[in-house]
């Protein structure tokens, strides 16, 4: 379903190094790594909000990178996507943030937008926050609005990145079992990065682990548990001594 | 450059005066490259928001929203940035023509064209340049570093349509109003000035005959051009910008710089333009 195929982006320094990664369909992947290994930056190529400097980026067989403006658009009306900074609207409601992805995307009425925002309000345990400001409201309440925005549209790829981070260990799992429950409601294909990994790894079908730029593991969770490579081993097991 | 070696001091002496002014070159020639890449992006926002105004979604509400903030909030500012210029100007303008002649009959008509044909839109405009561009610039910028921008976009939402398009068209708007309030308490300032220095009536002030169709055209042209062009080269410098609240705060700078040069060169060429087609 999402395929990257040599994907190398460079800043001050190189971030990306020839990467290549297969997403299954239906399949929930978990991203890990250290910070600055590239993780958040390979999300916002997928998405075409940062462009590479070589590589492709395949999603359901079509080629992200060379859409033009408009179809780019169309495209990205079956992505959702959680941010790390939860990027809420700051001029909008929590009413608002939630209704605006639907009102662009989906043909709904306002009645059925109403019905959605408070069965996702609901399910996120923030009913009521309607009317409420942004800037109104803590770290991990923002989170959980980010949550509910980019999986209003049940879009069949998602992408999120660290949405539990700001979390309390119950809220996070509570968020990482409603992701789960989403994504295998939906079949759709997910692609997340965290760095809760205890519970992130609870859920996940498949694990990449980022370092330095390149993807240095690609397995399934098991393996991911079970891997006899150094770097991989000393991040999942949370060893303070090591190469990393 | 090679580092001459003790033997080579005159050659290496040479390469120093022939590297200077190369560098000095290749320094001006990345100035005007830059230039040229920020003037082709920001045509680039210009001509991309012209295709929205036309063919972009609606938004209710937006554009109203906007006119009172550029509007409502700048009322008052530019009305007493004008109301003091038109004292200082006039009264100005009535030392040098004593010196000169006798006779301050046409000082409110002089005054009357130069600010229904330059003075009250231009001033109007820079005033606008560093209230209303900084205010899109940080704003659209805070946008970026937090990822809305990058939000708007997931939600197939273009940044120019949904940003800027709102802004230019309020801008257009109350820019013509503004000026016209402003340019009017200016005036009756001017006309309280030429009374209290000079002993002008107000009757003798309010002078209309030199302020033909052609000043009429090139002032509203100025307007809407200045109107337009300030949302657009604010909010591109708000687009563009990189890093945090450092990034936000250079792209402040730049969006009121840029609109600020942006309304000395319009001013120009409308000018220009309006002595070809109307004459002095």
């Amino acid at each position: 379903m999402i395929r990257l195929e040599g994907i190398s982006k460079s800043f001050e320094r190189p971030v990306l190094k020839n990467v290549d990664l297969h997403v299954p369909e239906g399949c929930l992947y978990g991203l890990i790594g250290p910070g600055a290994s590239g993780k958040s930056v390979l999300l916002k190529i997928i998405t075409a909000l940062i462009r590479p400097e070589a590589g492709k980026v395949l999603i359901g067989g079509r080629d992200v990178l060379t859409m033009p403006d408009l179809e780019l658009h169309e495209f990205r009306k079956g992505i959702g996507m959680l941010f790390q900074n939860n990027a809420l609207f700051d001029f909008m409601t929590v009413y608002e943030n939630i209704a605006f992805p639907m009102r662009r995307l989906l043909d709904l009425s306002e009645d059925e937008i109403r019905e959605r925002i408070a069965e996702r309000l609901k399910i996120v345990s923030l009913p009521g926050f309607e009317e409420r400001m942004p800037a109104g409201l803590s770290g991990g309440q923002k989170k959980r609005i980010g949550v509910a925005r980019a999986t209003v549209t049940q879009a069949p790829v998602v992408l999120y990145d660290e949405p539990a981070a700001g979390l309390d260990p119950v809220t996070s799992q509570r968020i990482f079992d409603l992701l789960r429950a989403e994504q295998q409601a939906a079949g759709a294909t997910v692609l997340m990065v965290s760095s809760d990994l205890d519970r992130m790894l609870t859920v996940t079908d498949r694990v990449g682990m980022m370092y330095r730029g390149e993807l240095i593991f690609d397995g399934t969770t098991e393996e991911a548990y079970a891997s006899s490579d150094p770097y991989v081993h000393q991040f999942v097991h949370g060893i303070p001594e090591g190469p990393l | 450059m090679a580092v001459p070696d003790d033997n080579a001091s005159s050659v290496g002496q040479l390469e120093e005066t022939g590297e200077a002014p190369r560098s000095l070159l290749g320094g001006l020639g990345a100035l005007v490259i830059g230039a040229l890449d920020a003037a082709k992006a920001q045509y680039s926002v210009f001509v991309k928001t012209l295709y929205f105004t036309v063919r972009g979604a609606p938004q209710k509400g937006a554009v109203v929203r906007q006119m009172y903030e550029i509007g409502n909030r700048s009322l008052v500012f530019l009305c007493v940035v004008q109301a003091f210029l038109g004292l200082i100007i006039v009264y100005q303008a009535g030392l040098q023509t004593l010196r000169v002649v006798p006779d301050l009959t046409l000082l409110g008509a002089t005054f009357l064209e130069l600010l229904v044909k330059d003075l009250a839109a231009s001033i109007c405009a820079l005033m606008l340049a560093t209230r209303v561009g900084a205010g899109i610039a940080a704003e659209i910028g805070s946008m970026v570093v937090t990822e809305q921008v990058d939000a708007l976009r997931m939600c197939a939402a273009d940044p120019v349509d949904y940003l800027i398009k709102p802004r230019f068209l309020a801008s257009i708007i109350m820019t013509v109003v503004l000026v016209m309030v402003a340019g009017t308490v200016g005036y009756f300032a001017g006309m309280g000035s030429g009374y209290a220095f000079f002993g002008i009536a107000p009757k003798t002030f309010v002078n209309f005959s030199l302020v033909d169709f052609g000043d009429l055209t090139v002032g509203l042209t100025k307007c809407v051009a200045y109107g337009a062009a300030i949302p657009v080269v604010s909010g591109y410098c708000g687009l563009s910008t990189f890093g945090g609240s450092e990034g936000v705060g250079w792209a402040t700078t730049r969006a009121v710089v840029n609109s600020s040069l942006t309304v000395i060169v319009l001013n120009f060429f409308i000018s220009g333009a309006g002595f070809v087609i109307f004459g002095g």
